[in-house]
Formats: structure tokens, sequence, C-alpha cells
């Protein structure tokens, strides 16, 4: 080594730096690239991302007999992807000329602009466009970059109002709703969830799996290519128990009904499944689901949503007097011949009650009691009874309970007798039985109640859990769930008290005040009712059973029309057009026609408009017309893609 | 006699392991530069350049490795006097890019002659310590050797470039601690040094936070750089305060001599100027990066979310990388400067963990290599111009790896022989020649 007047450590020392330094990095890169890695590709594959979601077809919903009542149909979107226009004045000329053409007002798709800036997300502007709007648009699409127009499936309900109450309606999700279904992957912002109904009770099923484009992008934002295209899965299908024609008699009825509020169920006694379920007043759902506008949100604050067939709570009026009757015979404290004179009125000593009659209905005993719905008859029938029977029977008949029926926020009515009043600390006056055996005072039920315990008389005393869901079957064809019948308690009687009420019943059609619901060549058991009303006019009940001769009974069913006055006359018809939709095809021809009309025209009411057609009604549009809409739906989506 | 090989022709003229890996390096960066500017509007521009830089090194290392070495101490002043001129020509006849005045335009391409600037002041430092090698441990010396460099670094501030003298300066002292010179000599420098980088620091720190102006103390001290009466109190302030340290020393027996206090004062003072200098010198975008590094939460799209998106491309490379050419973060745009400063970044996503191990391998053997021509050397001058030529590679490592690898501040400091920069490939291989040089002679005798 030359002599240089240097140590050489100075050197080794610099070295010694770089391998200290070196290991330093060295540690650093095992940390960053192995231990990290996961973390950083995640980012990275983030950063590079733009997803356009497209929201999967709900699954549809459809009657026993194959009727679409909610579908869908493709619908067009304005899209926009912040991109690299995104200065103020590029975003604001933007949303100038799309207002000019959407007819949006000009600061809303502004905002929804710098918000989808700010979050750095494909923002929808515009759903729902019309054909004439999508091709002015078409042309912004060159303008601007960022701007697209992308199809997607809508929510649809062909028939409008058609059973919107057991349907609900699908809308924006709210904040509480975001806290629930946002930790779901499959859901977005501004995806529609169930509100009501269906929609919301099988939200699960229906909603199906959300697919979308997977964009790459560049630090700008701009558009790079597509990365992968993944394809949504529709939801599962729902198929009712519910039947397209019962459904639209029920709905029909009550609509040609003198104040066109009320409710009509309709249950199959032999499983309990509803065969028709229908609430006055009603509203459109496709009004929900489009892009929220001042308009809906005026349309949300008066929504009828309210379902009185499960939530409406009644005094059942006469139509009790099948429990009254009941409790009477079979407690056996009265015998059915032992007959009552009815001279209009009764009187308790300290207050004199009326029977509806004014006239009086002179001597009666239980069949002409029943057919003509005697007041006096059932006072004199309550006290022998007692009101501890017949509070027992009507808890034995399920009154103040909830049916059960899967749907939220069901009303259990009221029950009223001696045993409550006790436990509330209170006295029961004679007039209490006298109110209690008529039905009416303190008692409240629902109308799906009434008809649940119709179809209990009708079946023998079953009480069946009322379904509405038969299947829901998913996208693969596979049955996710079955509809059941379930048991839920059975009434044991003697069978000559079944007898016994089950002729009072058919009397009351035959020649009693339900004649209206009488068909030729069906056995309809029936009962008219009026619920005393004292904020207004009478609410009119009828509840029905009706059976081909020689067999099962077939149909249950309620009608409540509130403020109808008289069961006979506005109820009754409903009834019977119902129960001729369920039987359809199965009732001897022709002959009927002009029998139907001249019964009808003899009755109070004065119905004579309504026609046998009418009460077969067809459901809004012919099936064949429904499954080629389906069937568009779908070549417009797959080619839409 | 210029051409004339020293020591006859022997097998080993070449250091061929540095020679490979130079080689080596400049094939990854290629490729990295060339997959990185693919998606670029100037990537023709890039491309192109590169490729004109590329042959023009070699040129360079082949010229400089067959001239001896010794030429350059014979003729220092040339040396000195060129880059001091090429520097001061900038000035005049530069562009502006960036907010900086520090390159030529020419047809083909830009020159920035500060990279060349840097090879001639290893040549005249080393020179300088040669010659005064026996006085190294006196502070004149050292002094000597800052006041030789000082006229360059003067001339980088006003360009300005920062990164330059963030380069420039570490690689002086680094000689200086080759050469032997007194650690408490180079720590005086390096206080000094600080203390010029530490105002700026506290009166970027004083603008983020306004609510310290509140305490009279803070807001006499943010008012000093306004050159008044408060200013003249600062430096007398600085003055009594290092006399009375000394007299209380001298009260309490102590042998600390009164050049420590006096040096002390006058390093605060010195350093006080040149930082209210260097303040005033600093371009917009390099205080925002000040700002930036001081509080990255102030600007999160800006030299911040750059520094993270590198990182992010470095993490989501892996083990193996995503492949060359197919790097999302580099080709989208996500990191920044992907061709200069942060190649590193591309060679990471795109290679791996492998990729950079490999990068920091062959840095680290080149650093090696010159350590080993340093100490092969045939004299004293060869043996310190290595060590300045060591010092440089040593500092870009540190600084573009602790940048990218989130230890020490943003700054742009490229990798040489990775990143894309024609004047910095140039400059970067004429160095190695100049090793090269050295290593090729270093058994001819004087």
């Amino acid at each position: 080594m030359i002599e240089r007047g240097i140590s050489r450590d100075r050197l080794d020392i610099l070295w010694l730096c770089v391998a200290a330094v070196g290991l330093v990095f060295f540690l650093r890169l095992v940390n960053l690239q192995i231990l990290m890695h996961t973390y950083y590709r995640n980012i990275a594959e983030k950063n590079r991302t733009q997803i356009l979601p497209q929201s999967a077809p709900r699954g549809r919903i459809y009657t026993r007999d194959s009727a679409a009542v909610a579908a869908n149909k493709p619908s067009f979107s304005l899209i926009y992807f912040p991109g690299r226009l995104r200065s103020v004045d590029t975003m604001d000329k933007i949303a100038a000329s799309l207002a000019r053409r959407l007819s949006v007002p000009f600061e809303e798709l502004r905002a929804s602009l710098y918000k989808a800036v700010k979050k750095e997300a494909p923002m929808r502007l515009a759903e729902n466009l019309s054909l004439k709007a999508m091709f002015s648009l078409s042309e912004l699409k060159t303008l601007y970059e960022g701007i697209d127009i992308i199809v997607e499936a809508r929510r649809y309900y062909p028939f409008g109002n058609y059973l919107s109450h057991l349907t609900g309606y699908i809308s924006k999700m709210d904040a509480k709703e975001w806290a629930i279904y946002g930790k779901n992957k499959n859901y977005s912002m501004d995806s529609r969830v169930g509100k009501t109904g269906l929609e919301k009770k099988y939200e699960k099923n229906l909603k199906g799996k959300d697919g979308g484009i997977y964009l790459e992008v560049d630090a700008r934002g701009k558009l790079n290519r597509i990365l992968e295209s993944r394809k949504w899965a529709p939801g599962a299908d729902i198929y009712l128990t519910v039947d397209s024609k019962i459904q639209a008699a029920a709905e029909a009825g009550l609509k040609k009904s003198s104040t066109s509020r009320g409710a009509v169920v309709a249950i199959d006694p032999r499983s309990g499944a509803v065969l028709a379920i229908a609430s006055m007043p009603d509203y459109d759902p496709n009004r929900f689901v489009s892009y929220s506008d001042e308009k809906t949100e005026d349309d949300f604050k008066e929504l009828p949503e309210f379902n009185v067939a499960i939530q409406g709570t009644y005094p059942p009026g006469s139509i009790f007097k099948i429990v009254s009757a009941v409790a009477a015979f079979e407690s056996g404290r009265l015998d059915p011949a032992e007959a009552f004179f009815c001279p209009g009125y009764y009187d308790a000593g300290s207050r004199v009650f009326k029977c509806w009659e004014k006239k009086g209905h002179g001597r009666m005993d239980f069949m002409q009691g029943l057919t003509h719905s005697c007041d006096v008859y059932f006072y004199n029938l309550g006290l022998k009874t007692g009101a501890l029977n017949i509070e027992k029977y009507s808890r034995a008949f399920r009154l103040g309970m909830p049916t059960g029926i899967p749907l939220p926020d069901e009303k259990s009515g009221n029950v009223f007798g001696p045993s409550k009043r006790a436990a509330r600390k209170s006295y029961w006056f004679i007039g209490d039985t006298l109110n209690l055996s008529i039905g009416q005072g303190e008692l409240l039920v629902t109308p799906i109640q009434m008809a649940q315990m119709a179809a209990a008389v009708a079946n023998g005393g079953v009480f069946w859990r009322p379904y509405y869901v038969e299947r829901v079957v998913n996208s693969e064809g596979k049955d996710v769930f079955k509809g059941k019948p379930e048991l839920l308690s059975k009434v044991v009687l003697k069978d000559s008290t079944w007898a016994l009420i089950r002729d009072g019943l058919k009397q009351v059609v035959l020649e009693g005040t339900g004649r209206a619901a009488k068909i030729n060549g069906v056995e309809v058991f029936g009962k008219t009712g009026t619920a005393q009303n004292p904020h207004g006019k009478d609410h009119a009940w009828f509840v029905a059973f009706a059976r081909l001769p020689g067999e099962d009974s077939e149909i249950a069913v309620a009608v409540l029309v509130e403020y109808g006055e008289h069961g006979a006359s506005s109820a009754a018809p409903i009834a019977r057009d119902v129960i001729k939709a369920a039987l359809r095809g199965k009732l001897p021809e022709r002959r009927e026609k002009s029998q139907g009309t001249g019964q009808r025209s003899e009755v109070r009411g004065q119905r004579s408009e309504v026609t046998a057609e009418d009460a077969g009604a067809e459901p809004p549009t012919a099936q064949s017309g429904l499954e080629e809409l389906s069937v568009s739906t779908t070549a417009v989506l797959e080619e839409g893609r | 006699m210029i051409f004339t090989p020293s020591g006859g022709f022997k097998k080993n003229r070449v250091d061929w392991i540095l020679f490979f890996t130079v080689i080596a390096l400049l094939t990854l960066g290629s490729l990295a530069i060339f997959s990185s500017v693919a998606v670029l509007p100037q990537q023709a521009r890039i491309i192109r350049t590169h490729l004109i830089a590329i042959p023009l090194g070699f040129a360079a290392f082949a010229v400089i490795w067959s001239l001896n070495y010794q030429i350059f101490q014979d003729q220092w002043k040339f040396v000195y006097g060129a880059a001091l001129l090429i520097l001061l020509g900038v000035l005049i006849f530069g562009v502006v890019d960036k907010g900086s005045r520090s390159w030529y335009h020419l047809s083909l391409f830009s020159v920035q002659p500060s990279e060349f600037a840097r090879i001639a002041l290893i040549l005249v430092i080393a020179n300088y310590l040669d010659k005064r090698i026996t006085r190294i441990r006196e502070f004149p010396v050292v002094l000597g050797a800052i006041f030789l460099s000082l006229p360059v670094f003067l001339l980088l501030i006003k360009q300005p470039d920062f990164s330059a003298v963030l380069i420039t300066l570490p690689v002086v002292l680094i000689m200086l601690f080759a050469a032997g010179a007194n650690f408490f000599h180079l720590s005086v420098i390096l206080g000094y040094s600080f203390i010029t980088a530490l105002f700026p620091v506290l009166w970027t720190v004083i603008t983020l936070n306004p609510e310290l102006l509140e305490s009279p103390v803070i807001n006499y001290f943010f008012h000093l750089p306004d050159f008044g009466w408060n200013t003249l109190l600062f430096v007398a302030g600085v003055g009594a305060a290092a006399y009375l340290l000394w007299v209380l020393s001298v009260k309490l027996y102590s042998n600390i001599s009164g050049m420590f206090f006096a040096g002390a004062a006058v390093v605060l003072v010195l350093g006080f100027f040149s930082g209210i200098m260097v303040k005033n010198q600093m371009k917009d975008y390099q205080q925002k990066r000040l700002k930036v590094f001081l509080s990255p939460e102030s600007d999160p799209r800006g030299a911040g979310y750059n520094l993270l998106q590198a990182r992010i491309a470095i993490g989501s490379g892996g083990l193996f990388g995503k492949g060359i050419f197919s790097g999302t973060q580099s080709r989208l745009g996500f990191v920044p400067e992907r061709h200069t400063d942060f190649i590193l970044a591309v060679i990471g996503e795109e290679l791996g963990f492998w990729g950079t191990m490999l990068v920091m391998g062959l840095y680290v053997l080149i650093l090696g290599r010159l350590k080993a021509c340093a100490h092969l050397a045939r004299d004293r001058f060869g043996y310190l111009v290595n060590c300045g030529i060591f010092g440089m590679f040593m500092v870009y490592f540190f600084i573009n790896f602790g940048m990218l690898l989130g230890l020490s501040p943003v700054a742009g400091v490229p990798l040489p022989l990775l990143s894309y920069g024609g004047s910095n490939l140039v400059a970067t291989l004429m160095a190695l020649g100049l090793a090269q040089s050295i290593y090729a002679r270093r058994y001819a005798l004087v």
C-alpha cells in the first residue's frame, strides 16, 4: 500500500454506514413488500378500479295462477363518472346542458356532480329516461367524457294498485335502513329496498346479486379499459297462494262499493292459504320506484299504507252472533227450539236495547233469529248463556289474538267480557252482556280474524295460520322456501252444534239477510253484520264460506266495507263475487245470470248494476300479455349488456 | 503522454465487476423507464433522449477512462473555472423549468450543468485536500475546502437547485471525513448547515401554525428576517450569551477554551444569516414541499399523496411483482415522476421484492467496488477522488431509497443509472470512468 498519510479506516467507517443503512432498507422492504403486501395490493386494486354497479332484477312475484304482480322492465339511467373534466366550470356546464334535457333543476344536478367528484364514485344523475331524452343525451356523451347511459332492470308492477298492500313497494334507503343493509356488500347507497309488504319481508330473497362493470381508470379517473363485467344473478321469484281472479273480484267489489273503503280477506279453510287479501284505499307502488323528486316526497306523506285487512279493528257486529250461538248451544244453556218474542226492543230495566228491525220480528227461535239476525233473540240468548261463556268461546275462536299471518304490524283486536273487566278491576253490567251477545261494545276484530273464524266454522273448528307464500324459487329453479299449513288451535264442539250453526248460516243466505250472496249450485253460508260506528256511518260486515254440494268448503271470506252501513247490501254482494271467482269453472253453466241479477234487485242496497260478468272479473291484464312482457324485458336486458 | 497506458497492458485494466453492474443497472433502468412512460404522451421524446444519453454516457466513460486522471489534478484550476463557468452560464442562458433556471436547452436535449459541476468539485476538492493532507486536522484547511466549494453552492442556490446542494454538500463533507478531518471541525460545519436549514424550517412551522404568533417570543423570532433593530438585537444577544457562558465556565474552572464559545456564536449567527438567505431564495413549490414534509395532511393530493402512491406501488408488488410492463400504479399514473425520482417504485411494483433487492444489491456492489478502487489507487488524489464518487453514490442511494421507503423527506433526487435523466446519466458514467481510470492506473509508478 502506498503511503498516503491517511488512515484507511475512514472509508471503512463509511462502508459500515452503507451496510447499516442497507440493512434498514432491507428490513423496511421486507415489511413493505412481503408483510404488508396484501394491504398495499388491495389499495392498488381499489385505486385503479371503478365499479359501475348494475342492480340485479328483483325476483318477480306471481299469484297462484301465474299472473306477475311484480316484474321488471329495462330502464335507462344516466351515469356520471368523475373523470378528468372536474373543474367547477365544466361541471356547471354539464349540469346546465343536462338540466335543459332532463327537466331536473340545475342546482340538484350540480350538487350530484360535486358529490360524485368528492366521493370519487360514479353517480346516477337520472333514472328511467324516456326514449326521447335518451337520444338527446347520447349526443352529450360524445361532448363530455364521464357521462354515460346504462341499462338496468327496474321494478315494475304491471297492475298498478293491484294487491299493493301485500306486495308493498321498494324505494331508496333511509339512514336507518342503510345502517342495516349497508353491511351487506350487495347494497350500495342508491340501492332500492323493500319498504313494506312482501318486498320488505322477502327482501333477502328478492334482491338477487348485483352485477357490475369493473373499469380500469388511470390516476385522473379517465377510463382505460373494462377489466371484468360481472353478471348479476336475478332474485328469487315468489309464488303466492293468492289467486289473481279472486283478488281481482275482491278489489273490484271493494272499489264499486258505496265508499270504496274496506277490506276483503279470503282464506282456504282447508289450509289457511290466503286466496285474496284486499285493502282500500290502496296505492300504486310504481310511484316509488322512480328517482326521488319532490313529487314522490309528497306522495310518501299521504300514502295509504294502512292495511285495513290486518290493521283495521272494528266491532264485529252481528257476525259475532256465530260465536254467541256456539257458546249458547255448546254450554247447553239454551234449546235451539226455544223462542223469544221480539217487539223491536228489549227492556233491560235501566235502559232499552233496540233490535235493528224497529217493527220487531215477532216470535223467533234460533233458526229464525239467526236468519233475520234478530237482536232481541240474541239478547235473550246472551242472558241465558251468560257473558262468561261467550267470552270463553270468543277466546276459543281466537279473537283478541293476531292470526299470525306473516305480515308486519298485525293488530290483535280486543276481546271483551266479565273476566277481562275483572282483570281491569271494573264492573260488569247487564247491558254489557246484551252488547256482547250481538257483537257490539268494546269488542274489536280485524277482517282477517273474521275470515279465519269463518274458515274455522267451515272446516269444523280448525284454526290455521294464514299464509300467502306458496313457494320461493331461486334463479336456479330451486325452492328456497315452501309455504305450509300451520295448525294454530282447534275448537272442539259437538257435531250437533256445528250442524245447527251451519244450517243457520245457510239459511241466512237462502232467505235471510245474506240473500245477496246467494249463488245457484253452490252452498253458501254467511252472516251479515253492522258495526256501530259512533263517528259516522256504520261499517258493513259479511263473513261467508262456500262449498259445492257434497264437498269440503273451498273458501271462507270476510268482507268489511267501511261506512257501508248495511252488511246485507254493501258487503254481501262482494262476498258473492269473490266466492264465484273462487269456484269459477266448477259452477253450473249460465241460467244463473238472470237469477243472480233478479235476486240482487230485491236487496235493499240497490246494486242492480252489478252483473254476473263483473262477478267473475278478469284480472286487469290478460295472462299471455304478461308473460310476453316479462320475456321481452329479459330480452332487452340481455341485449343491453 | 496523456493516452499512454501506465503500468503496461495488464489483463484487468477494467474493473469488469463494476462495469457489468453498471450494465445491469442500466438495463433494469431502461426497462423500467420504457414501462413507465409507455402511456405518457411525451414517451417518444423521453425514449429518444434516453437512447441518446446512453451512448453519450459510455463515450464519456471511455474517454475519461483512457485519460490519465492525474491530468485533472494538474489542471485543477481549469476544471474549477469550467465548473463555475457552466453554472454561471446557466443563470444567463438557461431556461426556467419548475421555477428553477438550471437547464441549458439544446436542440436535441437539455443539459443540467450542476451534474457536471459536482464531478468537477470532487476533483478540485480532492486536489485541495491532497495538497494539504499534512495539515488536515487544522480548522483553516477544513474551512478552506468549504470556501472552495462555496461559489458552487451559491450558484446552485441562485438557480435555485436545492436537491443539487443536498447531494453536493454531503459529498464534500464525506471527502473531508475520508481525508481525516477532525470530527469537531466537521461537526462545526455540520452544525452550521443544520442551523442554516433549521431557520427556514422553524419559520415554516410558524406560518403553518399562526396561533403560535401570540407568544411574544415566537412573534419576535418570526420577524427576525425583516432586518430591523430586532435582528441586530438578536446578533448582540447571541454574542452576549456566548460571552456570559464563557465567563461562567471560567468561574467553574472548566478548561473549555474561549474559542469554543466564540465559534458557537459565530456559527449560530452565520447559520442564521444563511438561513434567511435560503428562505428568501426558496421557490413556492419548495416551500410547499417543506410544508408537506412538516404536516403531510396539509396537502393530501400533493407531495404526501405522491409519496403514498409510490409506497403503495412498492408494497403492491409483493415478492415477485406484477410483471414487467404490467404495474398498475405506475402505468396508470398514480405514481408521479415515475421515470425519474420514483423509478424504484416502478421496479418494486413490476419486479417485486426480488427486483428491489437486486437494485439494492447492485448499488452495494458498486459502492463496494468504488471502495476497493479507492484502496487500490496509486496516489492520494486518486484515493480522494474515489472517496468523492463513493460519497456521491452513497448519498443518492440513501436519499432516494429513504424517501421512497418513508424514512427521509421528499426530495427530487434521482437514482443514478436507473432514473431517466440524460445529464445525470452522462455525469454518473463520467464519474465511474474516473474511478476506472484510477483503477486502471493503480500499478503505475509516479
